[in-house]
């Protein structure tokens, strides 16, 4: 893939792999494979967005990424240093360059601080501000995202689900990140609230010139965010590439029947559309298929599928995809 | 009543009693349905789509209570029925699915039981039957080898086969009228997909009567043929799925359908969120609910809750601005007809 300098992050075959104890006498452990040899790359002030079903993996990518977990094998390249082996120690400047924002907008704050203490916390294991400093940047983030500075006294329960979520944006904010990882940062909220947080997120990314990886599952809404896309499915990304050309020309079957299944709010578009419709579920990440992931469910398997598994290739400028249909 | 509906909603209002006071959560709702037909209801949270569903059931908990109205079930008042009564109504001739999957099934009965319970409870056969009429039911919704998954419990089962399992039950007793209550907003789109081609199958071989109750507009537009939303407690448009998607008349409705995103329009559109939050329902406003985060309210719509104004046979809209001294307002909400 291409490198060029301004590359802020670059991911190469990550592996991510959780032991399961099997029997009582140990025996042979199992392992789930949630992300399989992953690579990609994300610019400095794009946004990637990352889809696909649940238990695709794209979760335990991000919190690979920021850390959270111990990657079982591959690089991530952080501004030209691997952070992949790093102890806490050592990644602690990298803590206040990557910030996360969570899907749950109602578990991810403590409900016993106040809304001051809960941003301003972070300024104080980053020995960033004190005292009345502290005060001024918890006031200055807080109408950053919308809300009052007279909320820091508050508790989150005071809250509703959109002013949570604005909170948890704060609180990423505080230590001045230059890359944030949002999982799943709007699927809790209502359909309108949804846009304020959406378009609030594009603005702060203009104006302090973040970087975003942006993980959920509606596939409309990230389109909407994302200069690039990337598809996952059961620990792989199977295709990836420049939004527009992605949802325009989507080159795996499996992109495919994930553009086709999204409902569209438009009744004579549904009337006349084509669904494809995938059979089944999507199979255990323990033992997943040999070959291609997808094949179980594709409607264009050929035996070849079974025997090697498919590698990305260019079908245009930046579009990658792993099918041996292409 | 009109012998063609299957179920009549007259003036009904719902509150919760709480310790903080009446939270009037159904503020006067009314509407019809007909037979086989499937109607949408949208709004977000705390708009009272759920807690209408729940009145019908009759299965509203402490604090909440029926306090005016009349729901009208085959010509009968179901208000004040007996709980004995409603019991043999509720998953005989009413059936309901909920949003979770995960948790409305018994983790300790395996799934031919609560679906064999189903059967048992209500029509009068033997086990032998009940068991054919569940494996039936579960082929029926596409379940494979049912013969032997009636044997599994829930968590063997997956997400989208815990739906099924569940639309297989609220089935079972051939129902008139289907409530599904968010039925698809923890599934992933490619089992969504599935479960909604199976409804539109079920609906036109049984010829169930179906409440879609959801957030997602485009969910209803697939399935329904009529779409009411709701907000602050009360219906603000009813109309054709159509009319709503072609034609509407209520900022809020027009709201919802700029905010959001649409595959097919390509990127440069910018989302437009409807500001602010939803009403605080143990204040209700006085006026129309909609009103403190309407752009184009008036002073009227602060002090007087609209009447409904019809537009069309059967559109109708809570809003003064259909009135005929308001201002014309002129709206683009991206939907238009014959541009595929």
């Amino acid at each position: 893939m291409n490198k060029s300098k301004d590359v802020l992050l670059e991911v190469r075959n990550l592996k991510k792999y959780f032991a399961m104890k099997k029997g009582f006498f140990g025996g042979n452990t199992q392992y789930v494979k949630a992300v399989d040899d992953v690579s990609f790359y994300i610019k400095r002030g794009e946004t990637l967005g990352l889809v696909g079903e649940s238990g695709c993996g794209k979760s335990t990518t991000g919190r690979t990424l920021i850390r959270l977990y111990r990657p079982t094998d591959g690089e991530i390249i952080y501004g030209g240093k691997d952070i992949s082996k790093m102890d806490d120690k050592e990644l602690i400047p990298y803590r206040k360059k990557i910030q996360m924002i969570f899907q749950d907008p109602y578990a991810s704050l403590n409900t016993r601080m106040t809304i001051g203490d809960i941003i301003g916390e972070a300024l104080d294991i980053h020995k960033i501000a004190t005292g009345k400093e502290k005060t001024e940047i918890v006031h200055d983030l807080l109408s950053r995202v919308g809300l009052s500075p007279d909320h820091a006294i508050r508790y989150p329960h005071e809250f509703s689900g959109g002013q949570r979520q604005r909170i948890g944006i704060a609180r990423a904010l505080a230590v001045k990140p230059e890359f944030i990882i949002c999982d799943e940062p709007i699927s809790a909220l209502d359909v309108s609230i949804q846009a304020q947080v959406v378009n609030m997120l594009s603005d702060l990314q203009q104006e302090l010139g973040l970087t975003y990886l942006f993980i959920a599952h509606d596939l409309s809404m990230v389109r909407y965010i994302s200069d690039r896309v990337g598809v996952m499915y059961l620990g792989k990304i199977v295709e990836i590439g420049e939004s527009e050309e992605l949802y325009e020309h989507p080159a795996h079957p499996y992109t495919q029947a994930l553009l086709s299944a999204i409902p569209v709010p438009d009744p004579d578009i549904v009337k006349n559309r084509k669904r494809i419709l995938l059979e089944g579920d999507v199979p255990s990440p323990i033992n997943p298929p040999s070959g291609c992931r997808f094949r179980t469910r594709c409607m264009h398997a050929m035996p070849k599928c079974a025997e090697i598994e498919p590698v990305m290739k260019e079908i245009s400028s930046g579009h990658y995809a792993a099918c041996y249909l292409l | 009543m009109n012998k063609e509906n299957i179920l009549e909603v007259k003036n009904l209002r719902t509150s919760f009693f709480t310790h903080v006071g009446e939270v009037k959560a159904i503020r006067g709702v009314s509407f019809n349905l007909k037979k086989g037909e499937a109607i949408g209801i949208v709004g977000e949270s705390g708009s009272g789509k759920s807690v209408t569903s729940m009145s019908i059931m009759k299965l509203l908990q402490h604090p909440g209570k029926i306090i005016g109205g009349d729901i009208l079930f085959k010509e009968k008042s179901i208000v004040n029925t007996s709980e004995k009564e409603m019991q043999s109504i509720r998953g005989n001739e009413i059936a309901m699915i909920f949003q979770d999957p995960m948790t409305s099934l018994n983790p300790v009965y395996t799934i031919g039981n609560q679906i064999k319970e189903a059967i048992t409870r209500h029509q009068n056969v033997n086990r032998e039957e009940a068991k054919n009429k569940a494996i039936e039911m579960l082929k029926i919704v596409g379940i494979p080898s049912p013969s032997d998954r009636i044997n599994q419990y829930p968590h063997e089962f997956s997400g989208g086969m815990r739906q099924r399992a569940m639309i297989a039950m609220a089935l079972s007793c051939e129902p008139s009228l289907l409530i599904a209550d968010e039925p698809t907003t923890a599934l992933d789109v490619t089992i969504q997909a599935q479960i909604l081609e199976l409804m539109k199958k079920l609906k036109k071989e049984i010829n169930t009567s179906i409440i879609m109750i959801t957030h997602d507009l485009g969910v209803v537009a697939d399935v329904c043929s009529r779409i009411i939303v709701m907000y602050g407690g009360l219906i603000m448009e009813e109309g054709t799925t159509e009319e709503i998607f072609y034609n509407p008349k209520h900022p809020y409705t027009m709201g919802l359908l700029k905010s959001i995103p649409r595959l097919d329009l390509g990127e440069n559109q910018r989302l437009v969120p409807i500001e602010g939050s939803p009403p605080d329902l143990l204040k209700p406003p006085i006026g129309c609910p909609f009103a403190a985060r309407c752009p184009y309210a008036m002073k009227i719509c602060e002090k007087n809750q609209p009447p409904y104004f019809e537009t069309d046979k059967n559109h109708r809209s809570m809003c003064w601005l259909l009135h005929e001294d308001a201002p014309k307002v002129e709206v683009d909400t991206c939907v238009k007809r014959g541009k595929i």
